[in-house]
């Protein structure tokens, strides 16, 4: 086993890796950018050192840096979480060329699924079905006008090596096709630096569903069950759940079955994901692509199974055995994770980056959160938005739910807008109670609240102009106060405890409303 | 301390007196007796009636700006004008002249633009394409008109509050 990873990334993916190697009393070595000199996985690791400055061209992907900082560290091994490095091969063999060790698949195996045209022709090698499309690169516009009308309208254009949505366009008719093109390859070229651009037909109602895959070394493969992550805006996932609502154990096998053929075409090792698109009309699933890292939604997968997949992932680089066999894997519950992101859910979910000025984050019963931020963090411009992930675990979907509504209530980030309200409608909208999911949910969702302007209110709400002229109240407080000291009768030394019993004693002295 | 306070539309006349750990308010008429805690964190807690209101107010209310307030998780936009600092802060909002300004929500970099200066658009046009969060955005005309104003071009580096584009 190692005695030191360093780990390539930042915010919470990092957080949760350094809690994973403190399990296996591994020393974490974290490396920052210069905008993160104080960011919570620096102050959680052992050792850190820091790799350039803020645009993470200079710093987290800086892969001399990190090699260097490996090197200096005397680490043995680098894990690189999700997005940044996690699936660029050359970044894999520049760590083993320095006599490191990758946490990951193999250089090759990432190659093949990291252009998804390459991946497309794998899998079809490998028995699976694949949804109907290019299997290379567009040479031009007069081409993709060609293949768009053999498949018919509606169409997607996918770059060729992406991922979350970027470089990812609808087209609906012809007509969009030009713009579409042209916006794809420059978001295509300016995130992956690379502008090509594959066409696929658009699966009717489709679910987007996949696999969680390992495999070790040793040629031992397993699949850990699917991942519903219908609940998409703007092609990128914002809630995901383990099961599926659709929690069919034939399907699971099969998919599951399928998953590891095409992992173990490419002779796969680590944690893995192949995507699959299900059609609720046909219920045929189509390979869509293989994530060569571990997903950002792992945690619904370790709340059910009950494994731990990082650090299922550094024993496996470590040379190791799967701790588990396919018969060890039992999925007991659900689990749902929102993504909290500072993002403007009123504002076309438009970035909102800013210092965290209040941070309570929720607790209790079947609550996890993975978060890479505390009070007083700035969210930075430079970086991914998502500040944490809230998970809920349940023995029922209703359970999972239920406890998400809670822990979303209890939330509360103050100084940069997120996501919470957003959630907070979801988990209370009877489409989604009812799990009639796909990837047009969100659009569905927000035509609804358009179209009714009432938003679910719980019955626990008291009256809204009482509540709304409590807000005022406190909004002339802080203004007739703006030092926000506690008043000059009170003891300035209370403990937390003398406050909490007296709000409960509250009930009993206070004053009435006067009417 | 006597305030004018606008919420959800609605303009209601504050009248608020604390007395130790009490504040006592009167908002157009309506009464109220209540417990408060100021924390330095923002967090006030206001009971009334066995009630518990959990209240976060986001930074320091200024007269004439809304500033957002939380009462548990509902969240208000509450705009507090203090008589004895009459700045005029109605008068700076009213710079409707028929224009509209396209204004940078955030720090980012132009990508791409989309209309030259001149041209005539309608409501919902794509005008420039900005670039924040490793995210592209259009950024679309608020209204049918002309380009009057054009402040940048690919590659501008624009933080946020820049006015991009006026549509005339």
């Amino acid at each position: 086993m190692f005695g030191k990873i360093l780990i390539a990334n930042r915010g919470e993916i990092a957080v949760r890796i350094i809690r994973a190697c403190r399990d296996l009393s591994i020393s974490p070595v974290a490396v920052f950018s210069q905008a993160d000199a104080a960011a919570l996985h620096v102050r959680m690791s052992d050792e850190a050192h820091c790799i350039g400055p803020a645009p993470s061209t200079e710093s987290y992907l800086n892969i001399p840096a990190i090699i260097e900082a490996a090197k200096k560290s005397g680490a043995e091994a680098i894990h690189p979480g999700y997005g940044f490095l996690a699936e660029n091969a050359e970044f894999a063999r520049a760590v083993s060329e320095a006599g490191l060790t990758f946490i990951g698949p193999t250089p090759e195996a990432m190659e093949v699924m990291g252009s998804k045209t390459s991946a497309r022709r794998a899998a079809i090698k490998a028995g699976a079905p694949v949804v109907p499309g290019t299997i290379e690169a567009l040479q031009n516009y007069e081409e993709a006008k060609q293949v768009a009308a053999k498949f018919g309208y509606p169409v997607m254009l996918k770059a060729a090596a992406g991922g979350g949505g970027k470089g990812m366009r609808q087209v609906a008719e012809e007509s969009e096709l030009s713009s579409a093109l042209e916006a794809a390859q420059s978001e295509a070229a300016s995130a992956f630096g690379n502008s090509d651009v594959y066409l696929e037909k658009v699966v009717a109602k489709p679910r987007h569903i996949e696999i969680q895959i390992f495999a070790d070394a040793l040629g031992n493969g397993v699949h850990l069950g699917e991942r519903e992550c219908s609940i998409q805006r703007r092609h990128q996932k914002v809630i995901e759940e383990c099961p599926s609502p659709i929690n069919d154990p034939d399907l699971r096998q099969r998919m599951g079955k399928a998953a590891i053929k095409i992992a173990m075409a490419v002779n796969y090792v680590g944690a893995g994901t192949v995507e699959f698109l299900f059609s609720d009309v046909t219920r045929e699933f189509y390979f869509l692509e293989m994530n060569t890292r571990l997903q950002v939604e792992h945690p619904v997968t370790e709340l059910v199974t009950g494994f731990d997949l990082v650090r299922e992932q550094i024993n496996v680089a470590a040379g190791g055995q799967l701790s588990f066999t396919q018969a060890d894997v039992q999925w007991y519950g659900h689990a749902i994770e929102c993504r909290v992101y500072a993002e403007d859910p009123d504002n076309n979910f438009f970035p909102s980056p800013g210092k965290i000025t209040f941070l309570r984050v929720p607790a209790g019963p079947g609550i996890r959160d993975d978060s890479g931020v505390s009070e007083g963090d700035e969210v930075s411009i430079h970086y991914d938005p998502m500040i944490s992930k809230l998970a809920a675990w349940g023995r029922t979907r209703a359970e999972a739910i239920a406890r998400m509504r809670r822990a979303l209530d209890e939330y509360a980030v103050g100084g940069i807008k997120t996501t919470l309200p957003f959630f907070r409608e979801i988990v209370r909208d009877e489409e989604f109670i009812a799990a009639r999911l796909d990837t047009g949910f969100i659009s569905r969702f927000n035509e609804r609240r358009r179209g009714t302007g009432v938003l679910p209110v719980d019955v626990h709400v008291q009256d809204a102009r009482a509540t709304a002229d409590i807000a005022v109240i406190a909004a002339a407080l802080a203004y007739a106060h703006p030092e926000r000291a506690p008043a000059t009768n009170h003891d300035e030394s209370q403990s937390k405890w003398k406050l909490a019993g007296r709000r409960t004693a509250l009930a009993n002295s206070l004053l009435k409303t006067v009417k | 301390m006597k305030l004018r306070a606008t919420i959800q539309d609605v303009e209601i006349d504050v009248e608020i007196r604390r007395e130790g750990g009490q504040v006592f308010a009167n908002l157009d008429g309506r009464e109220y007796g209540l417990e408060a805690n100021l924390s330095p964190s923002g967090v006030t807690l206001l009971a009334s009636d066995g009630q518990v209101f959990d209240c976060r107010v986001e930074g320091q209310p200024a007269s004439g700006q809304a500033v957002d307030v939380f009462v548990g998780t509902d969240q208000f936009a509450v705009t507090l004008i203090d008589p004895k600092r009459l700045r005029g802060a109605a008068a700076a909002n009213a710079a409707a002249d028929g224009a509209a300004r396209i204004v940078a929500p955030m720090p980012g970099k132009i990508v791409r633009v989309l209309v030259t200066k001149g041209a005539s658009v309608e409501a919902g046009a794509g005008i420039v394409v900005v670039e924040a969060m490793k995210m592209q955005n259009e950024m679309k005309a608020p209204k049918a008109g002309t380009v009057v104003t054009l402040n940048v071009e690919v590659g501008t580096t624009i933080n946020g509050g820049d006015v991009l584009a006026i549509i005339e």
